[in-house]
């Protein structure tokens, strides 16, 4: 059995809008391993986003659990959450990822310090930098990027602390096919050489064409959770796994 | 942690916006600069007024026979006024000491009568530069019926050196007065009395003509050390030779002065409110401005683990840049005015339109437009000091905000 960083059990989240209450996730249950390169789909509205943010500790759920490498985040503090963040979790976002006014290598070096780390942050940013092909950028500041190079910064950002979970929201939702698959299989390279374990909401059929793992939600409820090199059969509904013009992953899954 | 990050990111965020910064700094720059010009005016205009009360006219402190200052009879007098004058200069803490007679007479000149009043002094005792001849060798242009005439009372009886002045009044007994004396010099005074009435004599001559023989009507004090006169005054009010007499500082007996100067250090604090006021409008809407425009920014970085005080001191760190910044340019401006103005002084008539600088009295001052600014370090500082406290105050409802700020609703608006 592998690893399992996150565990969620019988999770519901609910939102109150004026006088009606949402119920964003209903009694979900799913569990996160090591090395997954995970995609979490489903139709707007469907929860993906509100469950990644509750495994981010970005948000708590309403009822059930959710552990994250074994601490369950209910019991924890504003303070504790976002020092969980920092020290274990690596974030992409969707749009304005970087911090405008400083550099990429700047832009890297900045978590570094969040985390309180001192002499050589400049050094490991520019080696991280580098490793993913990105020293050119090292001293552009984000409007001097294309929005591919800005979310290549990005995920180097979030991986400089090598942090064992990154979380990426619609990591590939503002770019276009070919800076989407760059951007995707960067991080699986991630995944494969430093033992990194993704996260995707996603609706974009590339990303879930490079997983490794595609769950389903709908509703609030995971519809399905299919790991590809398991010999389970993929999802049939309506996900299109693959743009128009592009090409199949180079890992031999072919997804229906 | 090091701040390397937040003075970069602080320094560059103000750049974002350049219009907004600008206006911003513009205000807080003229904000302080119109405080500095004030106070640079103010103190001016009241240290020469200081240094007039407290040198020539009034003195640090002064001595006299009980209720003269209320009467100004010429029969209430110092007698003895030799010992008197020996027993103040004794005091370790006095500088300078002099005796003066002042009394009202008619005086003649050619076909002509008018109101004078003579001022009798000792020379040596009232040359140095804070007495009421600084300068002058007045010892070899007075004594023997020659005399000193003010530059405003020449000037409106058409005296000049050499006219012989004929003098009647009431001498110290009640009787007649009366001497004929020459005009020596004309001179200018900052003393209302001795500029546009005076007729400058020595002691001797003053007492030759009013018949005050080892009298005087006042002591006049300068101290060493000018914040020490109380006690100076009150050691010199035990001394025997002075016991029936009156000793009193300079605040006792213009206690109006004394407000007036408290009264301005009011009015520059309400400037110093205005420039708070222009400060916190400018800091405090360009910040509220970056806070709501960088919602989404300062969510993202909530996300990713920044708390929410490393945000507020990044906001503080900008506010108070941007405050500092607006008040160096404030003051270089403040100083360069005081750079230019020094010198030349600065006319407050030719700022009002009249043509001509004027001269004008005020309680016993003679009063020039013409005005010499000065400022203090303590003016830049109070200003800077406004400013930074401003930057602060501005930024308590920002950070409230943060504080309050949860990522991913600050990302999702």
């Amino acid at each position: 059995m592998q690893d399992v960083l996150v565990g969620a059990s019988a999770v519901t989240k609910d939102f109150h809008v004026g006088k009606i209450t949402v119920n964003a996730l209903r009694g979900l249950d799913l569990d996160i391993h090591k090395g997954d390169f995970l995609a979490i789909v489903g139709p707007s509205g469907s929860g993906k986003t509100t469950l990644l943010n509750l495994i981010g500790a970005l948000d708590t759920a309403t009822g059930g659990k959710v552990e994250v490498f074994g601490q369950d985040l209910s019991g924890m503090s504003r303070r504790e959450r976002a020092e969980l963040r920092l020290r274990s979790l690596g974030f992409v976002f969707q749009a304005y990822n970087l911090v405008p006014v400083l550099t990429a290598l700047e832009n890297v070096e900045f978590v570094l310090e969040l985390r309180g780390e001192d002499g050589g942050r400049r050094a490991t940013a520019m080696s991280v930098l580098e490793d993913l092909g990105l020293g050119e950028l090292a001293d552009r500041r984000p409007n001097e990027m294309s929005g591919g190079q800005q979310q290549r910064v990005a995920v180097a950002r979030a991986v400089a602390a090598k942090p064992r979970l990154v979380l990426a929201d619609e990591p590939t939702a503002n770019l276009d096919s070919e800076n989407g698959e760059s951007l995707l299989k960067m991080m699986r390279q991630l995944r494969d050489e430093h033992d990194m374990t993704f996260v995707f909401s996603t609706h974009d059929p590339l990303v879930v064409a490079y997983a490794s793992r595609v769950v389903t939600i709908r509703d609030g409820k995971i519809v399905s959770d299919i790991r590809k090199n398991s010999g389970e059969e993929a999802p049939g509904e309506g996900v299109e796994v693959r743009r128009k013009g592009t090409e199949p992953p180079g890992d031999g899954t072919e997804v229906n | 942690m090091t701040g390397t990050s937040t003075l970069r990111i602080a320094w560059r965020n103000l750049g974002r916006n350049r219009k907004r910064s600008v206006l911003a700094l513009a205000a807080i720059a003229l904000g302080q600069f119109i405080f500095l010009a004030v106070a640079a005016l103010m103190h001016g205009y009241m240290d020469e007024f200081h240094g007039s009360i407290t040198g020539p006219m009034i003195g640090h402190a002064q001595v006299h026979a009980p209720v003269w200052l209320d009467d100004r009879s010429i029969d209430i007098t110092i007698d003895n006024v030799t010992s008197a004058l020996d027993a103040v200069r004794a005091d370790p803490s006095v500088e300078h000491v002099s005796a003066r007679i002042y009394a009202p007479v008619l005086t003649a000149l050619t076909e002509e009568g008018f109101m004078s009043f003579v001022v009798g002094v000792d020379p040596a005792s009232e040359s140095h530069d804070d007495g009421l001849l600084p300068g002058l060798d007045a010892a070899s242009l007075m004594g023997e019926g020659r005399v000193l005439a003010g530059s405003g009372f020449a000037r409106r009886y058409d005296i000049e050196p050499g006219a012989e002045l004929a003098l009647v009044g009431q001498d110290v007994d009640g009787s007649i007065a009366s001497g004929l004396f020459t005009v020596t010099q004309v001179i200018s005074s900052p003393v209302d009395i001795v500029n546009n009435l005076g007729i400058v004599m020595t002691l001797d001559d003053a007492g030759e003509l009013l018949a005050m023989y080892d009298q005087a009507h006042e002591m006049v004090i300068h101290t060493r050390d000018l914040d020490t006169v109380g006690e100076t005054v009150a050691r010199l009010s035990a001394v025997p030779a002075l016991v029936d007499l009156e000793v009193l500082t300079w605040r006792e007996i213009v206690p109006e002065m004394v407000g007036m100067f408290e009264m301005v250090d009011v009015m520059l604090l309400v400037v110093l409110g205005i420039v708070f006021v222009a400060a916190a409008a400018g800091i405090a809407n360009t910040m509220l401005m970056a806070t709501f425009e960088r919602k989404h920014e300062f969510g993202m970085l909530l996300s990713l683990g920044c708390g929410p005080s490393r945000l507020a001191r990044m906001i503080t760190v900008e506010a108070v840049i941007l405050g500092l910044v607006g008040v160096v340019i404030g003051t270089a401006l403040g100083l360069g005015l005081l750079l230019i103005t020094q010198q030349t002084g600065l006319d407050y008539a030719a700022l009002g339109g009249a043509s001509d600088s004027y001269e004008a009295s005020y309680k016993g001052l003679h009063l020039s437009s013409l005005v010499y600014p000065r400022l203090y370090a303590s003016d830049v500082l109070a200003g800077m000091i406004a400013v930074f406290l401003t930057a602060l105050l501005s930024v308590v409802w920002p950070i409230m905000r943060i504080a309050r700020m949860e990522p991913m609703e600050a990302m999702r608006l």
